[in-house]
């Protein structure tokens, strides 16, 4: 592993004390197996990390793979989807700033960047759907991640204003997905029955 | 006319379709590769599901013009048959490798099945010409695959086999060209120009879905 990532790991814990900062970053060498006396002057955290806001992204990112790894060891999507918003719990007052920073686009135009906030749960979705073991194909692979996506988007939206309800949301925001998922598929195989009904009219009238 | 020979050789991809090896490394784990591996092991994989997408559809439109033709029947259902197969075990594969599937599957369907009854209409040989532009073309590309998997590290045990399913599905497609050449594939009508169209058709479509 080269010495940034490790850096990195050992700056995840530190996050709820330092906030996504370079500070927690600086401070990571202070918990190596053999300790640095002093902290990462701010220019060696600019050469491992990046300059500016760019060193505070990258712990941010880790943070956010951090997360991913933390959905591994569930086997539902309920679960998986709870294991994450936990993962959040210890820094939730944080998030706001850390997914507007990871919004705000390095050149200024366009004035934001959803791109990332919707990478951050096409992860999550991803991530779900695989230790679910969910074999969707073709679109329906499709339109499980896209509504996983929402459902997680809102109760991790939820979340950052009413932490001790978001599981509970999420919950209904489960359950209220998997009955729209049981009426469209019920409302589509009526509508099959209803056109063969129809195809076998017209073919028995002879017009074609 | 030919249909298979009885002689069969291995199946690497028959390891897909055992229930009783689903939890077989090989089967139900991915490597931990490069980013920039990963990107080119999912769009290979992803175009080959399109691909077998499309050939299903193909045959399925030919089937439902030249049917009732009992000389190609079987022919054309032995080809189609094994496609089916193919999908099956590429389905499989884009679970395993957690593969994002092409956007234009539907396409896939629509163009396949429109190019397999089309050529049909126009008559046996055309139908047969399809075929061989269609597996020239599809032919090529495992070729190419199989050159790039070379990078793939072979510790995990999913990348040889990968590499075996890939081979054995070229030399089937191989085999249907054959199939297609020994059945006046080269005596349809305007053989070269419907070649020449259907097999930028296949390379354009290629393109398309390494990226969509």
């Amino acid at each position: 592993m080269s010495s940034s990532l490790r850096l990195l790991k050992l700056a995840l814990p530190l996050v709820s004390e330092h906030g996504f900062t370079r500070t927690a970053l600086a401070n990571s060498v202070l918990h190596l197996p053999v300790p640095h006396a002093e902290p990462l002057s701010d220019s060696a955290v600019s050469a491992l990390f990046g300059s500016g806001d760019r060193a505070r992204k990258t712990l941010i990112h880790a943070w956010l793979d951090g997360g991913l790894e933390s959905m591994s060891s569930t086997e539902s999507v309920k679960d998986a989807l709870h294991a994450r918003l936990k993962y959040n719990e210890p820094v939730v007052s944080l998030l706001p700033e850390a997914f507007a920073l990871l919004s705000a686009p390095e050149s200024g135009v366009p004035p934001l960047d959803p791109l990332p906030m919707l990478k951050h749960s096409a992860r999550i979705a991803d991530e779900a759907c695989h230790v679910s073991q969910d074999a969707s194909l073709r679109l329906a692979w499709y339109t499980k991640r896209a509504s996983l996506i929402g459902i997680y988007s809102a109760a991790e939206l939820h979340q950052l204003t009413s932490p001790s309800t978001a599981p509970a949301f999420l919950d209904s925001l489960l359950a209220t997905s998997n009955s729209i998922g049981s009426s469209l598929s019920e409302v589509l195989e009526f509508s099959s029955y209803v056109g063969r009904s129809w195809a076998g009219i017209i073919r028995s009238r002879g017009i074609f | 006319m030919r249909l298979s020979t009885t002689v069969r050789r291995a199946y690497s991809s028959a390891i897909y379709l055992n229930p009783s090896r689903a939890k077989d490394a090989a089967v139900c784990t991915t490597p931990t590769i490069t980013h920039v591996q990963r990107q080119q092991l999912d769009s290979a994989l992803r175009v080959d599901q399109a691909g077998e997408i499309a050939a299903n559809y193909i045959y399925m439109g030919q089937m439902s013009v030249l049917g009732r033709n009992r000389a190609l029947r079987p022919l054309i259902q032995e080809m189609w048959d094994q496609e089916k197969k193919h999908l099956e075990v590429m389905d499989k594969l884009q679970v395993q490798h957690r593969v994002r599937p092409t956007l234009l599957s539907d396409v896939a369907k629509v163009a396949g099945f429109g190019l397999g009854a089309v050529t049909a209409l126009m008559g046996k040989e055309a139908a047969m010409a399809c075929t061989e532009a269609v597996e020239t073309v599809i032919g090529e590309h495992y070729d190419d695959q199989l050159k790039e998997m070379e990078s793939l590290p072979s510790e995990h045990p999913s990348i040889p086999l990968l590499r075996d399913v890939i081979r054995e599905f070229r030399d089937d497609e191989l085999e249907h060209l054959d199939i297609a050449v020994d059945n006046d594939a080269q005596r349809a009508p305007a053989h070269a120009l419907l070649s020449s169209i259907v097999g930028t058709g296949c390379k354009v479509a290629i393109e398309l879905c390494k990226r969509i």
